[in-house]
Order: C-alpha cells, then sequence, then structure tokens
C-alpha cells in the first residue's frame, strides 16, 4: 500500500513540474524592464558569417506573386500600309482588350542568394467597328485571331556584400496570332535578357545599372538600364524605376495603400501566321509591337494578402510596324539601322485603364 | 509490487530524460539572432512550452519623423500603432517538432503591419531559415538568421 502512495505521489509531482513547464503567458510586448543596451555590440557566432544587401527598400510597393488581370483600350484608328497587291487601308478599332496573368515565385530565398521563376500571360483582342469592310490582312487576322503572349522568365539577385548586387533577368516568349493548342514553332522564340549592378546604401535607396538585350521597343534592342528605388525618410514619397520598362512616383497614403505616377513600355515581337481566310503570301511577318503607357496607378490592400491595382492612362503608339523575319532569324536594326519595313502602320492613341488582383510577397 | 514499482519508476525516468533530451534540442533555438536585413536583433526565448522572438535591438531605434524612439505605427489594430518596437514580439508560438524545426507560430513584419504563416528551420547551430509565407510555404519567402553572441550575464 505504502508502495502505491509513493508511485502515485512520484506521478502527481511529475505531472503538476509538467504542467508547470507547460503554461504559458503571451502579450504583444514584453513586459519585463530590460537593459537593451546589452545587446549593442553583439559578433556572430559564426566568425565567417557575412551580411548581404536586402533586396527589399523600405515603404516601396509589395511585389506580386501572382496577378490576375483585364486591359482595355479606348476607341482608335488602325492605319495599315500598303502590302503586296492590297492597298493601304484605316479601319476603326472599337477597342482592344484582354485578359492578363503573371506569376512570379521565388524558387529559392536566400541571404546571399534569390531565385525567381515568373509567368506571364497576355491576350489582346481586337474589336473592329465594321469587320465586314476588312479588306486588309493585318486587320483581318487581328480580328480573326487577336494576339497572344507568353513570356517564361528567370530572375536572379546576387548580393555579394552588404551593399552591393548583382542582378539578371532570362525571359523566353512566344508571341503571335497562334490559338492555344496550335503554337508556333520553338524557332520563332524571342529571348530577352538583363544584366546589373547595384548599390544599396540604406534601406531607402537602391540604385543599379545594366544593359539589356530586349524587344521592349517591339523589335530587338540593346538598350541600358536604370534602376532606381527610393523612398522619403517619412516614407510618404518614393521612387520606383526600371527604365526603359517602367518608372513611377509613389506617394504611400499608408503601407497598405499607394498611388503612382509614371510610365510603363509594353512591347515584343508578335509573329503572324498563315491561318486567316486571304491565305496571301506572307509568311514570316512580324509585328513590332511597342507602346508607351502614361498613367496613374492605385494600389492597395484588399484583404490579408490581396491587393487590388488600378490603371487608368493614355497609350500612345510607338511602334505598329511589321518586318519579314526570314524562317524565324531575327535581325538587329537598333535605332539606326537602315532595314526597310514590309509595313509602316500608324495608330491613334486612346485612353485605357488596367485592373488586377494580386497576391503580394512577405 | 516491488516489480510494478520498479517498472513505474524506469519508465518515468526514461520518459523525464527523453523529455529533457527532447527540450534540450529544442532550446537551441533561444538566443539572439540577427535577420538578413540586419536592421534588427531579436531574442528568442521560451515561455511554457514555446518559443517566441522579441526585438531587442534596432539599427535605427529613433523615427526620423517623430525624434521618438520607433513605435508599431503600421500596425493594422490602430490601438497597437503607439507600442514601441523595441520589445515587440514579432515571433509567436513556435513549437519544436523535432528534425531541427520549429513549426506553428507567426512572424510579424512591422515595416508593413502584416503577420504570415512561419516555420522555423535550424539548417546548422548557428543559421535559422525563417519561412514566411501565404497559406502554403510555396508562397512565401525564406530569410537566413545569423546567431549572435550572448551578451554577458549582469552581476
Amino acid at each position: 500500500m505504502n508502495n502505491s502512495k509513493s508511485i502515485l505521489l512520484l506521478i502527481v509531482s511529475f505531472l503538476l513540474s509538467s504542467a508547470a513547464l507547460f503554461a504559458q503567458t503571451d502579450t504583444t510586448q514584453t513586459q519585463e524592464e530590460e537593459d537593451y543596451s546589452i545587446y549593442d555590440d553583439l559578433e556572430f557566432v559564426d566568425e565567417s558569417a557575412k551580411r548581404f544587401a536586402s533586396v527589399k527598400v523600405s515603404g516601396k510597393s509589395p511585389d506580386k506573386l501572382i496577378s490576375v488581370g483585364y486591359d482595355f483600350q479606348g476607341s482608335y484608328d488602325m492605319d495599315a500600309d500598303a502590302f503586296g497587291a492590297f492597298e493601304e487601308s484605316t479601319q476603326k478599332i472599337n477597342s482592344t482588350h484582354g485578359f492578363r496573368f503573371g506569376a512570379n515565385i521565388p524558387v529559392i530565398s536566400k541571404n546571399n542568394i534569390i531565385i525567381q521563376a515568373g509567368l506571364i500571360y497576355w491576350n489582346y483582342q481586337y474589336e473592329f467597328d465594321q469587320p465586314n469592310t476588312i479588306s486588309h490582312p493585318l486587320h483581318q487576322t487581328l480580328n480573326d485571331n487577336g494576339l497572344n503572349t507568353i513570356d517564361a522568365a528567370v530572375t536572379i539577385y546576387k548580393p555579394y556584400n552588404e551593399t552591393s548586387f548583382f542582378l539578371a533577368r532570362i525571359a523566353a516568349g512566344t508571341s503571335g496570332d497562334y490559338a492555344f493548342g496550335d503554337f508556333q514553332p520553338m524557332k520563332y522564340n524571342r529571348y530577352s535578357v538583363a544584366l546589373l549592378w547595384g548599390k544599396k546604401p540604406n534601406d531607402y535607396t537602391q540604385w543599379a545599372v545594366g544593359i539589356s538585350r530586349t524587344y521592349r521597343a517591339g523589335e530587338l534592342n540593346y538598350l541600358p538600364v536604370i534602376m532606381y528605388n527610393w523612398t522619403s525618410t517619412n516614407r510618404k514619397w518614393g521612387v520606383e524605376t526600371l527604365f526603359p520598362a517602367r518608372g513611377d512616383v509613389r506617394y504611400n497614403f499608408s503601407p497598405r495603400s499607394m498611388l503612382f505616377a509614371g510610365f510603363d513600355l509594353e512591347g515584343t515581337s508578335f509573329r503572324i501566321g498563315n491561318d486567316n481566310e486571304l491565305e496571301q503570301p506572307y509568311n514570316d511577318l512580324e509585328i513590332r509591337r511597342s507602346e508607351l503607357r502614361f498613367r496613374l496607378k492605385y494600389e492597395r490592400q484588399l484583404i490579408g494578402f490581396i491587393w487590388i491595382s488600378a490603371k487608368v492612362g493614355y497609350r500612345y503608339d510607338y511602334s505598329f510596324n511589321v518586318d519579314r523575319v526570314k524562317n524565324g532569324e531575327d535581325f538587329f536594326r537598333g535605332f539606326f539601322g537602315d532595314q526597310e519595313y514590309v509595313m509602316e502602320n500608324s495608330l491613334t492613341n486612346p485612353l485605357f485603364f488596367n485592373f488586377s488582383i494580386n497576391l503580394v510577397s512577405p | 509490487m516491488k516489480k510494478i514499482f520498479l517498472t513505474s519508476l524506469l519508465s518515468i525516468l526514461f520518459i523525464s530524460i527523453s523529455y529533457a533530451q527532447d527540450a534540450a534540442e529544442a532550446d537551441r533555438l533561444v538566443g539572439v539572432w540577427e535577420p538578413s536585413h540586419g536592421k534588427a536583433k531579436v531574442k528568442i526565448d521560451k515561455i511554457g512550452e514555446k518559443y517566441y522572438g522579441k526585438i531587442v535591438w534596432l539599427k535605427i531605434p529613433v523615427d526620423p519623423e517623430t525624434g521618438e524612439a520607433k513605435v508599431d505605427k503600421n500596425n493594422p489594430d490602430e490601438k497597437l500603432r503607439s507600442t514601441p518596437l523595441r520589445g515587440y514580439r514579432i515571433l509567436k508560438d513556435f513549437v519544436y517538432t523535432g528534425k531541427n524545426e520549429w513549426t506553428e507560430g507567426t512572424i510579424y513584419d512591422p515595416e508593413n503591419g502584416n503577420t504570415y504563416s512561419c516555420t522555423i528551420k535550424m539548417t546548422d547551430e548557428n543559421t535559422l531559415d525563417i519561412r514566411g509565407y501565404i497559406g502554403v510555404s510555396a508562397l512565401g519567402r525564406t530569410d537566413v538568421w545569423k546567431r549572435l553572441k550572448m551578451p554577458p550575464k549582469k552581476k
């Protein structure tokens, strides 16, 4: 009996001591008074540990992991140049609109390297005012098929000390009047690369310079790239620029609500397939499509990590010319080349809006 | 009876030793750590059976706008916006689940006032992979924290 009592006492005391260990309290702010000055000069335990420039800039808009949106351009005229037996022709387009999807997912996210995989899909539908009067093959294919672009990219951020970093972006895209399930051959893929070197002198400033192989201006070009992200110390104002792709002045109403004024340069080279009704010999044609969008943008947290983004502005046609690119083997004209376009088209400039729902990054 | 007593005592001893070993393994998280941005130092303590981390040092402790000590001004809860950042618990409710991982916790980012689900993985004795995520772990970001030497004990 005595033994049983001892066992019982032992078990009870063990459970009581365990219960005391499990008991807990939690408040956001710790209550105890502490001399925080003891933490001023602490060294890493691992003496080989290094500090690296963080990719984040205080006050900057959050990165978008997943984005689903809709883009709409209002009414404008499209003048298609004479081409073979076809005369120059102008058509009114009531709207150009389409669905936009984007994803940019961190694959590796460490202090000393971040690798992100990205994918975008943008669709353009052309709503002609009088489709029955179309006589030009360019108008015809836009009316029949619209345009699609799919772009896969890898972005690498590589800091190598507390203030300096490299940034690289490599992308492959397929753009044209193809339909899903009937993609164009790989030889028509277009490749872009941007390489930058930069500094982050403090939490509020980050800049980088570099060079890019890009289709932003519609056709292959080699352009300098300038990245500049800055936030004022009161975190109300900022600049977010990746020239020539985009540039913004930002006003932060709060960390969850921001207004931007700036521009986007959107463009790539769209291959025209042969699958239209007119069946004319226009193989290997590509629309060098590029547009500058001057706009206001408002972004705010909707709930949790879901943000909305709304843009409104003026779309300026930079290029809608057409080149013949034999067998998909692209060439470089740059700003000073003298190769002639197959068609020099022109578009008037409408207003546009864009709306998207986004899942933002931690 | 003697046999029962001995068996029970051995079981309790075995459980206690295992418990102590687990606790010691779990307690490796306790210490002072520096996030990758280097703007803060975070002290992780054990409270009950869970682990919590509070900010104990800020690179820039004074808000340049107000000239006062930084407070949690980005908190979505207005009542908490005057809470000092130093001493603020940004890691909460972590439980050791074995294999060098602490889970079921959250991390708070004072930069934007967001709280994320979070897991902590100790990749070596002096390095933590802190992964904040949204819903599923794939939608997140990992930050690597380094252990700092503990400050000298007060005499």
